[in-house]
């Protein structure tokens, strides 16, 4: 049906008509939603690069990238180090802007965006996990995790609704009043990532969110992951050195001197989800 | 602008006791710094200014206005005087014209003079109770003519160096190869005169070896000083030069103002010590933050957000070294006697003094703050989250 049908339906002074209308502008405006989804991009860099000039020694880490990422997918970026593969994630993430080319997040080109609207849009829609799990050592692990939604609109208890639900989430709901150096390497690192999902952002960006923790910490993590990506549907791009990690994603980059060589699809990743 | 919440700053100060504790004392230490300078500016001033009574008049021989030590009158101009000036003040018969001997003279422990001290005397007679009439008796009596009687001032001992029971009643000094003895205590509180010791005119002439006054001092009712100043243009006679009190005192402040410049200056160039010393605490101790700040960004947080988080931390820390710099002000500076060439003064720490020294703190606590956080926070992100 098309958009000029359900106009002339939605006129239409019957109320079973209405209900009738209704229903069928739902179920288009869903498939058209997962058409998109399933056919467009959401993150589309095109002839992306970003230099670096400290004295007279100008560096490339990324070099003309052009990237398509789905929305929904599990990415993995790997590669050598200074081979652009965190530059590439600062871009997305939107804590860096790129030199030249575009970097297109749905309908924005974050590229463009201001400092400030960039702050306001990081707000809203990425989450970022870090390596070394940068908690804020005199908050706890429910203040950390409150943090984020500071900046929404939000009133205490709703706040508290969501962090709770982020908590349980990851599994770490009973450590809730300690600080983080109360934790292990893993719980920070779930604590983390409850703060990062906690606003529910598109995207996920996670860098290296296991190279400070042991296999078995990393593997929790990993599922952990994992179980984000295909529950709740969200976007995640992780980087990585170890390949073992990539089992866990849909989708693998290798990225060298700035350029992508090679893509692969993980056997392991989630059915229907990924491209 | 959505904020970080302000248990963040307060959390934040616990990350390092010892600096805490440092920072806090040092600006206890800045804000009773200036609070000394501006409690001892105001001492002086109020000391020489403000309490002297707007309507006195002093009359001193022409010619000697800087220095009424130095000026000599007839004793007898004070009836010419309180006969030929109207609009004078006068009660039950009495006129307000009080003639007055000011000399800065040795006095000693004994007659042989082991121990000696320099020391304000004035000569004075009834009346001078009526212009003074800050000054009054608090112990003892008014000494009498040709007894060799003294009456000592609240702050005359810290003037003269000695403890206040070396001038209590019953003790005497000598000077003149006499001994006086002290019959009686008076306070002129926040005045000059407080740090004086009053002997009987005729006395004091008898000791000084003079006949003459130093000056008369008059307090007009419906008179102006204009009245006095034609007077005594006309009178040319009588060689008097007329200047009020407040006048008087203002032009002796004027003369300490290099003294007051100087105190500023001490002041603050102490205070800047200060301050650049808290910023380099300050700057340490947000250094060490660089990557939780740049986390904080990449969340979404203004940089203008997290500076006034760290302006409330900074700030929380100098209030409470504001507060501490201002208790011990008020305990230890508030009336501490001050000497000086004309005699003495207490500090004042009063309100105004107060929200200086408050005022003073906050600045630092805000400026303080500013540098460093601003030399974290201009780091772009990515450089802020590599920070180790």
């Amino acid at each position: 049906m098309t958009d000029e049908a359900l106009v002339t339906n939605r006129n239409s002074d019957t109320p079973s008509t209405d209900r009738t209308d209704v229903f069928l502008a739902i179920t288009v405006t869903a498939l058209c939603a997962n058409l998109w989804r399933f056919f467009m991009a959401y993150i589309e860099c095109r002839n992306l690069t970003r230099t670096y000039t400290k004295a007279s020694t100008t560096i490339t880490p990324l070099d003309g990238l052009d990237l398509d990422i789905e929305e929904g997918s599990f990415v993995a970026l790997m590669g050598p180090s200074g081979s652009g593969k965190t530059t590439l994630l600062n871009l997305i993430a939107g804590i860096d802007s790129p030199t030249s080319g575009s970097l297109m997040m749905g309908a924005v080109d974050v590229g463009k965006l201001s400092r400030s609207k960039l702050a306001l849009w990081r707000s809203v829609n990425i989450g970022y996990i870090f390596q070394l799990y940068n908690l804020v050592p005199v908050l706890t692990a429910y203040e950390n995790v409150e943090l984020p939604l500071l900046l929404r609109n939000l009133s205490a208890k709703d706040r508290h609704k969501k962090v709770a639900a982020a908590l349980e989430l990851v599994g770490i709901d009973d450590r809730h009043d300690h600080f983080p150096r109360q934790l292990s390497g893993g719980q920070e690192q779930r604590v983390a990532i409850a703060r990062a999902i906690v606003t529910d952002p598109k995207i996920i960006v996670a860098d290296e969110p296991t190279g400070d923790l042991d296999r078995a910490s990393a593997a929790e993590i990993l599922s952990l992951l994992q179980q984000i990506n295909v529950e709740l549907g969200r976007t995640l791009i992780m980087v990585t050195h170890d390949p073992k990690t990539t089992k866990y994603a849909g989708r693998i980059l290798h990225l060298d001197k700035g350029r992508l060589l090679e893509l692969e699809s993980s056997t392991a990743s989630a059915p229907g989800i990924h491209p | 602008m959505r904020l970080l919440p302000f248990d963040y700053a307060v959390r934040n100060l616990g990350r390092s006791r010892t600096r805490l504790v440092l920072t806090i004392m040092a600006s206890a230490l800045v804000v009773l710094l200036v609070l000394t300078a501006a409690a001892f500016v105001r001492g002086m001033a109020n000391s020489l200014v403000n309490k002297s009574a707007g309507n006195n008049v002093i009359l001193m021989a022409a010619g000697s206005e800087e220095s009424l030590e130095r000026s000599q009158i007839p004793g007898s101009t004070a009836g010419i005087v309180a006969a030929s000036l109207p609009g004078i003040k006068n009660r039950f018969g009495v006129t307000y014209v009080s003639p007055e001997i000011h000399a800065a003279i040795i006095v000693k422990d004994d007659k042989e003079g082991s121990r000696s001290w320099h020391a304000v005397v004035r000569g004075f007679l009834p009346e001078a109770s009526l212009v003074h009439p800050r000054a009054s008796v608090i112990q003892g009596r008014m000494p009498k003519p040709g007894k060799d009687e003294i009456m000592v001032g609240g702050l005359a001992a810290e003037m003269m160096g000695v403890p206040d029971s070396r001038v209590a009643i019953g003790q005497s000094l000598w000077f003149d190869n006499r001994r006086w003895n002290v019959v009686g205590r008076f306070t002129a509180r926040g005045t000059v005169l407080d740090c004086e010791i009053w002997v009987p005119l005729t006395d004091l002439q008898v000791a000084t070896k003079r006949e003459t006054v130093s000056c008369l001092v008059v307090t007009l009712d419906d008179a102006e000083f204009a009245d006095v100043d034609a007077f005594t243009k006309q009178r040319f006679d009588l060689g008097l030069t007329a200047i009020s009190e407040t006048d008087y005192y203002a032009s002796i402040m004027k003369f300490y103002q290099p003294v007051h410049a100087m105190v500023w200056t001490t002041a603050f160039l102490i205070g800047l010590t200060g301050l650049f010393g808290g910023l380099n605490t300050m700057y340490a101790a947000f250094a060490a933050r660089v990557r939780e700040l740049g986390m904080l960004q990449s969340l979404g947080f203004p940089r203008r957000a997290i500076m006034i988080s760290i302006i409330q931390e900074s700030l929380l820390t100098s209030a409470t070294g504001t507060l501490i710099g201002s208790m011990l002000g008020m305990l230890l500076l508030n009336g501490r006697a001050v000497k000086f060439s004309m005699g003495v003064f207490q500090l004042v720490v009063d309100y105004r003094v107060l929200l200086l020294g408050v005022a003073a703190g906050l600045i630092m606590g805000v400026l303080g703050a500013m540098p460093p956080a601003w030399r974290c926070l201009r780091l772009p992100i990515i450089e802020a989250l590599k920070a180790s």
